[in-house]
């Protein structure tokens, strides 16, 4: 155990403290407001429970979790897959290797917000321009179903995220030692059976990883969700942070909200906490 | 023994570390008081973005005339996110002396704040019916910002080259007409379509257009919207075919049109000819082509006995914060009746803020831009259709309820019938509450 002096918890104290009071704090206020009859102002009476009980039947908070599921699963197989293909990609020997990975990377410098305006105005505008010009009807009238709606914050999601999976990937995949490929070579396997067998097992680890960082990031993903489809139509693209802002701000049930926000939390941290708990098991058996 | 001694050294290096981060605070900000030094200080938070600069050029002058006084104004806009920038500065303490309230609800929740400003000239100045939302028995809680409505804007060019009147479309049959004339004549009028319906804004269907066939049924008065156990939907069926109209002769897909297309792609570059906006589009059409803005006007929409008339409302209220001393909460309403009586106010009302005066004594003729103008008109001559949308349940009925499913309506997934339905009971649902 290192030797934990006071200069240990200086150099801790200001995050510490940022943390205490940009997090902790809040979340306790929160979980006993989520309790109240709070409006903003002022909570009047204890509710106990009620608020976590009406939580079963609010058909929209119910219809948001089932949408962010379903966006959450479908994104982050498609991301891994993207991150990986990406990831050969620029492993491989070919000239362009470091202008590709910036490349792949920069979307995920870009803010939410911007990103979901810019594809807005490709999945409106130039979607449609192509497919007048193409005679292709499935480009029409993008962002105005449910489907497409859900179909284009998947590939906003992609787009963004799958740069920064990429850069996971890479560093496992430099970590496979040389000498076991050749080995396969010699032995006459050809580049399929060499991914099959040595690359894809070496690097499973990294599946663990980008799996739950995906997931919990595709669940808590706001917005996104905003700029692109602010939740059309008619509210059916709209996922659980959307929902939680909606009634806390526009219908003005704070502490209604924020019951909605304890349950979201405690589903993420599960998320969170399973991600860690497999982390370490890895770390463990390697 | 050992977590003891972690949890006093934690407590302690949290403590330095606060000692450190309050040193980089300013000073404090003088409390309960707001009087610093000599001089009054009147805070003001206000939420209308479109006005900051000429507001405060205004505050610039009313501080040169009265030096004992100084204004501080900070604005935080969009409408959306005002309310609960507002909402927390009253649960921390740091109360605004002057701040917006934009219906009855705001005026239930904020009403132990609120100073009564029947004593004000501005109150007096009012004209008939704006004072209806901020009137709590014989006191005044509020003071109009303005007057804003909303329409039919279209394009006087194409509607001369096509050879039709504005003036003779009052009922929907005249409306219906107009519009088959400009579609069978569009490829000539280089029209991509007639209307352009934003349906993507659920504000716009929900709010707006919903409004103008329910207002009769609430006798055109917010409280009576306000206090309603119920909604019936008594023109439900001139709204279906309203809806039918704007939607069959759009632009497509309306469901992803947003506001910023419909007004500056579409109408501003006279792809379509008319549209269901208000006043406030004004300056945006003027930015993006400043000789076609003052070649448009405002046709009325077509409800069944209140043919050519347009919803005219108040969008917002000036509030005093009663929560300070007597002296700043005099100095405050002193202000804000300068502002809409004094001669120097009056015109930067008009000429600056481009407002359309909520209040008497104005010279209404100076009003800058066509759309005001003619809104103005509407309003004097008492061709108005009441604002009540803001007495709307809180769920929030407009945007979240009938406006989206006017979506699905227009989707194909609800029946007319369903949509009156679901709205009626969601609106039973939260009122009984």
């Amino acid at each position: 155990m290192r030797n934990r002096d006071l200069s240990f918890w200086l150099f801790l104290a200001p995050v510490l403290l940022g943390l205490t009071l940009v997090v902790i704090v809040p979340l306790i206020y929160g979980t006993v407001y989520s309790f109240t009859d709070w409006n903003g102002l002022k909570a009047t009476k204890f509710l106990g429970f009620e608020n976590y009980l009406n939580l079963f039947h609010d058909k929209e908070f119910l219809d948001s979790i089932v949408f962010t599921v379903g966006f959450s699963i479908v994104s982050v197989v498609l991301l891994n897959i993207l991150g990986l293909g990406l990831a050969i990609l620029v492993t491989r020997k070919i000239k362009s290797n470091n202008f590709l990975r910036t490349i792949f990377f920069m979307p995920n410098l870009i803010g939410g917000l911007i990103l979901g305006f810019i594809w807005q105005f490709i999945f409106v505008s130039v979607f449609s321009d192509i497919g007048e010009a193409l005679k292709v009807d499935a480009l029409q009238g993008w962002l105005s179903t449910t489907s497409t709606g859900f179909w284009g914050l998947v590939i906003l999601t992609c787009w963004q995220m799958a740069g920064y999976i990429m850069i996971i990937y890479i560093a496992y995949l430099q970590n496979i030692p040389n000498e076991l490929i050749e080995a396969a070579k010699i032995d006459g396997a050809n580049s399929w059976q060499r991914f099959r067998n040595i690359t894809f097992p070496l690097v499973a680890p990294a599946f663990t990883v980008s799996m739950f960082l995906t997931l919990s990031s595709s669940f808590k993903i706001y917005d996104q969700n905003l700029s692109l489809t602010n939740g059309g139509p008619f509210e059916s693209t709209q996922m659980v942070a959307m929902e939680i802002v909606k009634t806390a701000f526009s219908a003005n049930e704070m502490a209604y909200g924020q019951a909605k926000a304890v349950v979201f939390f405690i589903i993420v941290s599960i998320i969170a906490l399973t991600q860690v708990y497999y982390n370490k098991k890895r770390e463990v058996d390697m | 023994m050992k977590s003891k001694k972690f949890y006093a050294k934690m407590a302690s290096a949290i403590a330095v570390s606060g000692l450190l981060l309050a040193g980089c605070s300013s000073s404090d900000e003088g409390g309960e008081g707001a009087t610093s030094g000599d001089k009054i200080e009147i805070s003001i938070f206000q939420g209308k973005v479109e006005f900051k600069e000429q507001f405060e050029n205004l505050a610039e002058k009313y501080e040169e005339e009265n030096p004992e006084i100084d204004i501080k104004i900070e604005t935080v806009g969009g409408g959306t996110e005002y309310a609960p920038v507002l909402k927390s500065k009253f649960s921390s303490g740091d109360e605004p002396n002057i701040f917006n309230v934009t219906g009855p609800q705001d005026v239930i929740d904020y009403k132990e704040s609120l100073t009564d400003l029947a004593s004000t000239d501005a109150a007096k100045a009012a004209l008939d019916g704006t004072l209806a939302t901020v009137t709590d028995g014989e006191q005044i809680l509020g003071l109009p910002f303005n007057q804003e409505g909303y329409g039919l804007i279209y394009n006087k060019t194409v509607f001369e080259e096509a050879g039709i009147n504005p003036d003779e479309i009052l009922s929907f049959e005249d409306l219906e007409k107009a519009v088959k004339t400009l579609d069978s004549k569009k490829d000539d009028l280089g029209l991509e379509a007639v209307f352009a319906l934003p349906a993507k804004e659920a504000w716009v269907l929900g709010d707006h257009l919903a409004n103008a066939f329910l207002a009769p049924e609430f006798d055109h008065d917010v409280m009576n919207s306000f206090n309603a156990d119920t909604v019936t939907f008594e023109k439900g069926d001139e709204m279906k075919r309203f809806v039918d109209l704007q939607n069959e002769y759009s632009v497509q897909p309306v469901l992803s049109l947003d506001y910023s297309q419909q007004v500056e792609e579409y109408f501003s570059l006279q792809k379509v000819a008319l549209i269901q906006q208000g006043n406030w589009i004004f300056p945006s059409v003027e930015q993006m082509d400043p000789e076609f803005a003052q070649n448009i006007g405002v046709l009325p929409i077509p409800v069944e006995g209140f043919e050519g008339s347009i919803p005219v409302g108040v969008p917002n209220y000036w509030a005093v914060n009663n929560n300070f001393d007597e002296e700043v909460v005099e100095a405050s309403k002193d202000f804000l009746d300068w502002m809409y009586t004094s001669e120097t106010g009056k015109e930067a009302v008009l000429n600056d803020f481009k407002f359309i005066p909520a209040y008497e004594g104005y010279d209404t003729s100076k009003i800058s831009d066509p759309l005001s103008q003619d809104i103005y008109n509407y309003a004097s001559e008492g061709k108005t259709i009441g604002w009540i949308f803001a007495g709307y349940p809180s769920n929030p009925w407009g945007t979240g309820v009938i406006g989206p499913n006017i979506q699905k309506y227009l989707a194909g997934e609800m029946t007319w019938e369903e949509v009156q339905a679901d709205s009626i009971a969601k609106w039973e649902e939260e009122r009984s509450k």
